[in-house]
């Protein structure tokens, strides 16, 4: 590592305070040398003012001053920068005195006399000290602004449709009993329905998501055949498909091929990948499930004939609420939770995804699961194990 | 004969549109839709609205605050600027604690707040005070 400050970034700042003008100068005359920019200062006021202005990377201070001391100017300066990293050079090299210092906030001390590569050491120790303090400020900051943002859209995602629904009857309740509120009447109030149910989605999907995220699914590890869920995914999610001609077609696992896994989990996470596949296609489409055994794992491809996500959405994909924004996209239904589902479930059990698209043509996601036996080869793998269990229901 | 008072709601929610739309229609107000910020900022000049309804969250979490901003301020809606705006969220956060750093706060304070789901009388309650407002401040020299 090189402290040597790069061209573009300014060289870190440092503010030296002591009232004697010898060790001024050599305080100064050492970090010059070493590329930091110095300014100093002979007494704790201007010293303190200078802070406030330049506000330096680093202080050095000498605790035994005319007029304002060295430790007060310690705490006052904390006061405004909590941050602050502030050297104390002590001349009576009394340990009570640094102790004191170090109690009020100092990050380090420098007895008299020391020489200029001590100085050095210090310096360089406290300006990393600095770094990593600003750093971890600033991250502080960010998950603060991330949490209350992600408050605020949650509140939103569940007050929207509520707000909606209650908007329609509470105009329903005002409006006239003629033969036109009679029709308004009946579409409204399948329109609330539907609000409702997209809802309840959103709630089942956000409590899917803590009790992953609490530990309380995916819990089981037990070898799972996969065919059957794919089975009984795609009966389930026919009623979806059959309207547009979307063709669903399976290419099963060989034989006993089984994953380790949590049944329920991986049930909900073909539920997910499937649906989509089906709501982001075109009519007529197809979607493609197919399991295959790669390197020892076992290898769950999801694709599908449809719209596909553009570049730039892609990295976002599997964030909480994010939807993808184009056109053909608007106004299915949706949160933006089921990809945030299925990557914590690819991620519990140990797995993991990626996503492969082309916009206009399709996507394909691909899962790699752990799988029960080392597939030494793909065919011969030992006998399968019984695998009837029935999956427990959620 | 004078010719209806002219309401353009911009809210990316359909339902909550149709529902206000209704509500509106049955006052006698004429209403024009637009389900985003750009579509309403180009649907000004078209339906020259005498208030503009507007959504808070759109497509981004702030999409209402750019708009209002833009009529306010911009150049190129300078015809507009007269238009009382009201803003609606579902969220109840006030600017001031959206933004709590926002120098700028007063230009994209809104002239009018409301929250969804709408309190009907209240809500017509506004929209009467913000006619007027407009009405005033525009029979007024300057």
């Amino acid at each position: 590592m090189s402290t040597t400050p790069a061209q573009t970034i300014p060289p870190p700042s440092i503010v030296v305070i002591d009232d004697d003008p010898a060790m001024r100068l050599s305080c100064r005359k050492v970090l010059d040398k070493s590329g930091y920019r110095v300014e100093t200062f002979e007494d704790g006021a201007g010293g303190l003012e200078g802070v406030e202005r330049l506000k330096p990377d680093l202080i050095i201070v000498d605790l035994k001053m005319p007029g304002i001391s060295g430790l007060e100017v310690i705490t006052r300066v904390l006061e405004t920068d909590p941050a602050a990293v502030i050297v104390v050079i002590t001349g009576y090299a009394t340990i009570d005195t640094a102790v004191e210092a170090m109690k009020a906030g100092a990050y380090d001390f420098l007895p008299k006399p020391f020489s200029p590569d001590e100085l050095r050491i210090i310096v360089q120790r406290g300006l990393e000290r600095r770094r990593l303090m600003i750093e971890a400020r600033r991250q502080e900051l960010e998950r603060e602004l991330l949490r209350r943002r992600f408050v605020t859209f949650v509140s939103h995602q569940l007050q929207t449709p509520l707000a909606a629904v209650h908007q329609y009857l509470n105009v329903l309740r005002r409006l006239e009993d003629d033969s036109e509120g009679a029709a308004r009447r009946r579409e409204w109030y399948e329109r609330c329905l539907q609000r409702v149910e997209e809802m309840l989605a959103l709630i089942r999907n956000w409590l899917t998501l803590s009790a992953i995220e609490g530990q309380c699914l995916a819990q089981q590890r037990i070898p799972v055949d996969l065919n059957p869920i794919i089975a009984s995914v795609f009966e389930e999610c026919r009623p979806l498909a059959d309207p547009d001609g979307i063709r669903l077609e399976a290419r099963p696992a060989p034989e006993g091929c089984l994953c380790l896994g949590d049944p329920v989990c991986l049930r909900v996470l073909l539920e997910n990948l499937v649906s989509n596949a089906i709501k982001y296609n075109r009519p007529g489409g197809r979607v493609e499930v197919a399991v295959r055994p790669v390197n020892g794992e076992l290898e769950l491809t999801v694709s599908d004939s449809g719209l596909g996500i553009p570049k730039q959405f892609q990295p976002f994909l599997f964030d909480e609420f994010f939807r993808v924004r184009q056109p053909g996209a608007a106004g299915k239904p949706g949160a933006g939770l089921g990809l945030a589902i299925v990557k914590r479930i690819v991620a519990e059990l140990g797995g993991r995804i990626e996503v492969s698209s082309e916009p206009g043509q399709g996507s394909t996601f691909r899962v790699r699961l752990p799988a029960v036996s080392p597939a030494g080869s793909a065919s011969g793998s030992p006998p399968a194990r019984p695998h009837d269990k029935q999956l427990p229901s959620p | 004969m004078a010719s209806k008072t002219t309401i353009l709601i911009i809210d990316d929610d359909d339902d909550f549109r149709a529902a206000v739309r209704a509500l509106l229609e049955s006052r006698g107000f004429a209403v024009f839709e637009a389900a985003n910020g750009q579509e309403g900022l180009a649907r000004l000049a078209q339906c020259r609205p005498d208030l503009i309804l507007l959504d808070v969250m759109m497509e981004c979490p702030s999409e209402g605050y750019g708009v209002n901003q833009a009529i306010k301020w911009r150049d190129e809606y300078r015809d507009f600027r007269h238009i009382p705006i009201v803003m609606v969220s579902s969220i109840q956060e006030s600017p001031d604690q959206l933004f709590p750093m926002a120098a700028e706060l007063d230009m994209i304070r809104p002239d009018f707040y409301v929250t969804k789901p709408l309190d009907i009388p209240a809500f017509l309650a506004t929209l009467e005070k913000a006619l007027e407002s407009a009405h005033h401040h525009r029979s007024q020299p300057g």
